[in-house]
C-alpha cells in the first residue's frame, strides 16, 4: 500500500482508527468558520434525562449571574438522596469555544456524581465569536463565585470544591484556577484538564502533526482562537486566563490531573503545561495516551485507551473528591 | 458510538451507516485488534452486549457497549442477531426486542472479523501473517511453501486466491484460509479456494487462476486484476480463467507503465458509443453479431470500426489486431476501475443477510 505523507507523526491506535471511521461524520477533522453552525447542531449534547434518571441523579437547572451580570443556565446534579458536605466540581465543557453545551461530555464525568456522591454545577457559558474573550472564562468565573458563595445551599464542602474541564472546558478550568489564585478567589482542591487548549499560538510540533486528520486539527485550533481573541490571536496581550500557557508564573495552583493523546495537536502544550507545574514546585499528574486522538474518551470510550483515560482519571479524582 | 451514528443519521438522512460500520471494521481488521475489541466495537455501534463463543476448548466473551466485559451466560437470542464464524466460532448482538437498522451490517462484520482474528494464519517473523507471505513473490519461495504448509496447503495440490475489498457483500461465503492483505489498493481480503470450488456469492470479487502453492502469489494478482474487472452490478464476481494468458500479462504490467494501445484506448472511451462497441467486438464473432449485440444498424457498427481503426492505428478486425483490442480494452479498463472505490451511498447495502 502506498501512503503520501509529508508530515512524520504517531499513528493512531487501530481502535480509535475504526472510531474514527463514525467520527468523522459528525465532527470532522478540520473546522472551517463556516463550520461553526453545522458544529452547533452536530456537537449539540443529546437529551440526558433518561441517563440522569437510570443513574439516579438528579438534575435541578438555575440562572446563575454571570460576567457583567448577564444570566446564564447551569445545571446541579447530584445523586439523589445525597445528604450535605458533598464535594463539589464545577464544569467547564467542550467545543472549541463555539459550540457544545453544558452537557457535552457530562456523560464521562457522572461517575463522580453517583460513585463519589459529587455535587456537579456544569455552566453554560456564552460561546466566541458572538461572545469572545473574556466573556467565556469571566462566565465561568462568574460561575465559581456563585458556586462558592452558595456552598451551604448546594450541599457542598467549601474546603472540597474541584473544577474541571475537557478540551476547551479544559483551558477554561486551568484559566480558573490561575484567576482564582491571582484574585484571592474561592479555593479549590483540584484542577481537572482533560487534553486542554491552553496556547493560542500554535507553534509546537504537535499542533503543526495533525492536519486534517483526527478530532481538531491545527486549523480547528486556529478557528477556535480566532473566534475568541480575533486580531489578539497570538499578540502579546493575551491574557494567561484565556491561553494559560502564557502564564508566566505556576506556583500556588491546586493539584493538576492532565491527560492528552500523543496524536493529537494538544500534546505538546499539555505536556509543557504539567512540566511548568513541577519546576515551579506544584502538584501535577499527566498521562500522554499513545495513540489517542483528540477526546478519543468521549467518543470511542468502549476501546481500551479510552477505558484507560476515563479509569485512570477517575482513579485521580477519587483521591481527590473522596470521602 | 450508537449515538454518533444517530446524530450523522439526524445530520444527513441520507447517510449510509452501513458504511461506516464496514470502515469502522475495516480498520479493525487492518489494524488486528483482538476480540475484546471487536466485541466493544460492536456493542458500541449497536449499543447493547455483543457475544463471543467457541467451542472447543470452550471459551464465551460477553463486552457491553461500555467495552466493559460483561459476566454470566448469554440470554436466548432470536436467531437474527447470532452469525456463526466458521470452525465452532459464533458472535451475536444481546438485542432485545426487534432489529436496529444496522444489526445485520454489524454482526455480518463482526463475524468476518472475528474470523479472520482467529483464522489459522498466526503472526510470526515478517510481522505478516501467512497468507500475506504466501501471496508475496518477494518473499523466500521455501518461505512461501511454509506459510503455504501452516495454512494446511500442500505442495502436490492447485489452488486459487480469490480477492475482495473489505467492503464486498457475501451472500455465500467460501471455506479457506483467509485473511486482510495489504496491497496498494487498499487492504483486500482474500481466500484460498481449491482449483474446483464450491460456488459462492460475492460482489465486487475476483478468482484468480489455478496455481500450486509456490505460484500462489500468481494467482493473487490474477484475482486482483479480476476484482478491478468486476462491473457490479452485472459483473460483480469475475474469474480470471475468463480472460486467461491476457490476465497473466496484466497482473505482472507495472501500472502506469507507457502503453501506447492503452492510450490511444482513452481516446475511443472519450466517444459515447467508444467503450460498449469495443465491448461487443471482442465478444462477439463478427462485425454483423457485434452489431446485433449493440442493437445498431451494421452499417453503424462499420463506421464506428472505421473511427476505431483510424484512432488505434490498426485494424481491430484483422490478425494480432483483435488480440491487441482486447489486451487494451482490459488495459483501460484496469486503469479506470473504481470498483475498489468505496460505493456511492445510494448504493450501501442496507439488506445484507448475515453470513452462512
Amino acid at each position: 500500500m502506498t501512503r503520501v505523507t509529508s508530515v512524520v507523526r504517531p499513528e493512531f491506535d487501530p481502535e480509535l482508527k475504526a472510531g474514527l471511521a463514525v467520527v468523522g461524520g459528525m465532527f470532522p477533522p478540520t473546522i472551517t468558520p463556516d463550520l461553526i453552525d453545522f458544529m452547533r447542531v452536530s456537537y449539540a449534547s443529546a437529551p440526558l434525562d433518561d441517563l440522569f434518571a437510570e443513574r439516579g441523579i438528579e438534575r435541578v437547572d438555575t440562572e446563575v449571574p454571570g460576567h457583567e451580570g448577564a444570566s446564564l443556565t447551569v445545571s446541579v446534579l447530584r445523586a439523589s438522596g445525597a445528604e450535605s458536605d458533598r464535594p463539589g466540581v464545577l464544569y467547564a465543557h467542550s467545543g472549541g469555544l463555539m459550540f457544545g453545551d453544558r452537557f457535552s461530555g457530562i456523560d464521562l464525568v457522572l461517575d463522580w456524581v453517583d460513585r463519589l456522591g459529587a455535587v456537579m454545577v456544569t455552566v453554560d457559558y456564552r460561546l466566541a465569536p458572538e461572545y469572545p474573550d473574556p466573556y467565556p472564562r469571566e462566565d465561568m468565573y462568574a460561575a465559581l463565585e456563585w458556586t462558592a458563595a452558595h456552598c451551604e445551599a448546594l450541599g457542598i464542602r467549601p474546603d472540597r470544591l474541584m473544577v474541571a474541564g475537557a478540551s476547551a472546558g479544559g483551558g477554561l478550568a486551568a484559566g480558573l484556577a490561575l484567576a482564582a489564585r491571582d484574585r484571592g478567589g474561592p479555593r479549590l482542591c483540584g484542577q481537572v484538564l482533560d487534553y486542554p487548549m491552553l496556547d493560542d499560538r500554535g507553534t509546537t510540533a504537535s499542533t503543526s502533526q495533525f492536519d486534517g486528520v483526527g478530532v481538531w486539527d491545527r486549523v480547528s485550533n486556529e478557528t477556535g482562537w480566532d473566534a475568541l481573541l480575533g486580531t489578539e490571536r497570538g499578540a502579546g496581550s493575551v491574557s494567561p486566563y484565556a491561553a494559560p500557557s502564557r502564564a508566566a508564573d505556576l506556583s500556588g495552583l491546586p493539584p493538576a490531573f492532565i491527560d492528552v493523546g500523543a496524536a493529537e495537536i494538544f500534546r505538546d502544550e499539555a505536556i509543557a503545561y504539567a512540566d511548568a507545574i513541577w519546576r515551579a514546585g506544584g502538584d501535577a499528574e499527566l498521562h500522554v495516551w499513545s495513540g489517542a486522538f483528540h477526546a478519543c474518551d468521549i467518543f470511542a470510550p468502549h476501546t481500551a485507551v479510552g477505558r484507560s483515560m476515563i479509569h485512570a482519571r477517575d482513579t485521580w479524582v477519587e483521591k481527590i473528591l473522596g470521602d | 458510538m450508537q449515538e454518533l451514528l444517530g446524530r450523522i443519521a439526524r445530520l444527513d438522512p441520507s447517510a449510509s451507516l452501513g458504511l461506516r460500520v464496514i470502515a469502522c471494521f475495516d480498520e479493525l481488521v487492518v489494524g488486528n485488534v483482538n476480540t475484546r475489541a471487536l466485541l466493544a466495537a460492536a456493542a458500541s455501534l449497536a449499543g447493547c452486549p455483543a457475544g463471543f463463543q467457541q467451542e472447543h476448548p470452550r471459551r464465551l466473551l460477553r463486552v457491553s457497549p461500555r467495552g466493559t466485559v460483561v459476566d454470566g451466560e448469554p440470554p436466548e437470542l432470536d436467531s437474527v442477531f447470532v452469525a456463526p464464524a466458521s470452525d465452532g466460532l459464533a458472535v451475536w448482538l444481546e438485542r432485545e426486542g426487534p432489529a436496529f437498522p444496522n444489526d445485520a451490517i454489524t454482526l455480518e462484520r463482526l463475524a468476518l472479523a472475528v474470523r479472520i482474528r482467529h483464522g489459522r494464519g498466526r503472526r510470526d517473523h515478517d510481522n505478516r501473517r501467512h497468507l500475506g507471505l504466501l501471496t508475496d513473490l518477494d518473499v523466500a519461495a521455501d518461505d512461501r511453501i511454509a506459510a503455504g504448509a501452516a495454512l494446511g496447503l500442500t505442495t502436490t495440490g492447485r489452488y486459487r486466491v480469490a480477492a475482495a475489498p473489505l467492503f464486498a457483500v457475501w451472500l455465500r461465503h467460501p471455506d479457506g484460509p483467509e485473511d486482510v492483505i495489504p496491497t496498494r489498493h487498499g487492504p483486500i481480503h482474500a481466500i484460498v479456494l481449491a482449483e474446483s470450488y464450491d460456488a459462492f456469492d460475492a460482489t465486487p470479487c475476483g478468482v484468480g487462476v489455478a496455481t500450486s502453492v509456490d505460484d500462489l502469489h500468481h494467482s493473487f494478482r490474477t484475482a486482483m486484476v479480476a476484482l478491478r474487472l468486476c462491473s457490479p452490478p452485472e459483473d460483480g464476481l469475475v474469474c480470471a480463467d475468463v480472460y486467461g494468458g491476457l490476465v497473466d500479462m496484466l497482473a505482472d504490467t507495472p501500472e502506469g507503465r507507457h502503453q501506447p494501445d492503452v492510450e490511444r484506448m482513452d481516446e475511443i472511451a472519450t466517444y459515447a458509443w467508444g467503450l460498449a462497441t469495443v465491448g461487443a467486438i471482442v465478444t462477439t464473432q463478427s462485425v454483423r453479431e457485434a452489431a446485433r449485440q449493440s442493437g445498431v444498424h451494421h452499417s453503424t457498427m462499420s463506421t464506428r470500426i472505421e473511427v476505431i481503426s483510424a484512432t488505434l492505428g490498426f485494424d481491430p478486425l484483422d490478425g494480432f489486431g483483435r488480440a491487441r483490442l482486447g489486451l487494451a480494452y482490459l488495459g483501460h479498463r484496469l486503469r479506470r476501475s473504481k470498483v475498489l472505490d468505496l460505493p456511492a451511498p445510494s448504493l450501501a447495502p442496507d439488506k445484507i443477510t448475515t453470513l452462512a
